[in-house]
């Protein structure tokens, strides 16, 4: 993935603040964290900071916007950072499609990359409390892959997995199985929030219902739902949203978008810091628009094509050396007292 | 000298009888894959092909899953016809015994439609 191609110009600040950049960890420049602050229009917004920060963007490093000072990091940093602020007070890890089950020429071994993904959260600098998995956790639904995700995912280091099912996890059953597993704490078709260190949650299902010739659906029972959920959280909750189809259009000729999530996203307008965590397509893409953070993992398990880089969205087969460069995990962190939350991306070889 | 040339009598006509079902079996196939007429349906690539079969009441319709990725066959309403999931090389039949247009698509991946147009 060259990054110079879905880089950044510095040109407006409109196109900037829209921008889509891919983080990357081999163009990973920048090894020094910058502050920037000028407020020349003393209206709390660093335009000129912004424009440099996202020009780095470019070189893989993940901007954060913190209240009108923004600050910058690399994954190599990462390490070096002051204990103080890489901690945070919340860390967690997005991984996604583990598609446990899966046995064909793009990764013959689903276990192994699982494992791996897991031995690289459990290296990561800070100790994630949790994992976020947003979805296709097993490849056919069947028992003993969900099992076997289980049991792989036990020896990670985080207390907690939390859960919301990919198109994969509910064949044949329409969710049964995943429900009785996954969400017997959840709203019927297994939506569900939960609060951590004074962020909010909330996991979405997006893959049930499916429609012909449609995308991801969320349905009326639960945007209702959602809404009323959020309803009681103040506008400086920093809130997180996972969902294992993308809840923006990436690729509609491809299925790579959610039908009504234009509704839900307008339950969220209001907050500061929203961040959005899919999965689905197999590779990381980053989007921010105005206080959304849109963020896909990569798989742990195969990679899938580029929009339109291919005939089909499938699973693509790249080298057996290189596999493992586009597979990966996502380690997340919420430091108390800034507004956005910073998402860095981590292949896993 | 006699035994070989009955030999070479015998083969010949048996080498041209290969030769002219070799020619029906290929054109047989030819007609099926591109005018869309015969009952089969092959998914692959995300696709089912041909997206449009034509068929007369009462025959069977075939699909089978050459995709690396699985897939299911489900008429749009959802009821009329249902596959389970089917992996590569599963397998999965229909007999439509009422003439009529059926849509269909795979509940997995909603983007694949095509259709089943019975006579």
């Amino acid at each position: 993935m060259n990054t110079s191609e879905g880089g950044v110009s510095p040109v407006t600040l409109s196109q900037a603040r829209a921008a889509y950049f891919w983080t990357n960890e081999e163009n990973m420049g920048q090894r020094h964290k910058d502050e920037i602050l000028y407020d020349h229009n003393h209206d709390g917004i660093d335009r000129r900071g912004f424009l440099k920060c996202m020009a780095w963007a470019g070189t893989g490093a993940f901007c954060v916007m913190q209240g009108g000072v923004l600050k910058s990091y690399s994954l190599s940093r990462l390490a070096d950072l002051d204990p103080s602020e890489a901690k945070g007070e919340l860390s967690f890890a997005q991984i996604s499609d583990s598609h446990m089950g899966f046995n064909k020429a793009a990764n013959p071994d689903v276990v192994a990359t699982l494992k791996a993904a897991i031995e690289k959260i459990n290296a990561l600098p800070t100790a994630p409390e949790f994992l976020l998995h947003t979805g296709d956790i097993s490849h056919l639904s069947k028992p003993e892959e969900f099992d076997t995700a289980d049991q792989i995912l036990k020896s990670s280091i985080a207390k907690d997995v939390f859960f919301v099912p990919g198109e994969h996890d509910v064949l044949g059953d329409d969710g049964k199985q995943y429900l009785e597993r996954y969400g017997k704490h959840a709203k019927s078709a297994g939506w569900y929030s939960f609060d951590k260190k004074g962020v909010h949650f909330a996991g979405l299902v997006n893959v049930m219902n499916l429609k012909a010739g449609g995308l991801g659906s969320l349905g009326n029972e639960q945007l209702e739902w959602l809404e009323e959920d959020l309803k009681k959280l103040s506008a400086s909750t920093p809130v997180v949203v996972f969902a294992h189809i993308p809840l923006w259009s990436v690729y509609p000729e491809w299925g790579w978008g959610t039908e009504d999530s234009a509704q839900a996203l307008s339950y969220l307008k209001r907050f500061g810091s929203v961040t959005v965590l899919n999965g689905h397509i197999h590779q990381t893409m980053q989007k921010i628009e105005g206080n959304v953070t849109f963020h896909t993992a990569a798989s742990t398990a195969f990679p899938q094509p580029q929009p339109g880089q291919a005939e089909s969205p499938g699973p693509m087969k790249v080298p057996a050396e290189e596999l493992r460069g586009f597979l990966g995990i996502t380690e997340v962190n919420f430091v108390r007292g800034k507004q956005a939350l910073a998402i860095v991306d981590a292949k896993l070889g | 000298m006699k035994g070989k040339k009955k030999v070479i009598v015998w083969i010949a006509p048996i080498l041209a009888f290969s030769g002219l079902y070799a020619q029906a079996g290929k054109s047989a196939n030819a007609g099926r894959k591109e005018s869309g007429s015969g009952s089969e349906v092959k998914i692959d690539n995300f696709t089912f092909a041909p997206g449009t079969v034509t068929v007369s009441a009462g025959t069977t319709v075939h699909w089978v899953n050459r995709d690396d990725i699985p897939h299911t066959v489900v008429s749009d309403d959802k009821t009329t016809f249902k596959s389970k999931p089917l992996d590569t090389d599963q397998e999965f039949s229909y007999t439509f015994s009422k003439p009529g247009t059926y849509s269909y698509f795979c509940s997995i991946h909603p983007k694949m439609t095509a259709k089943v147009v019975v006579q």
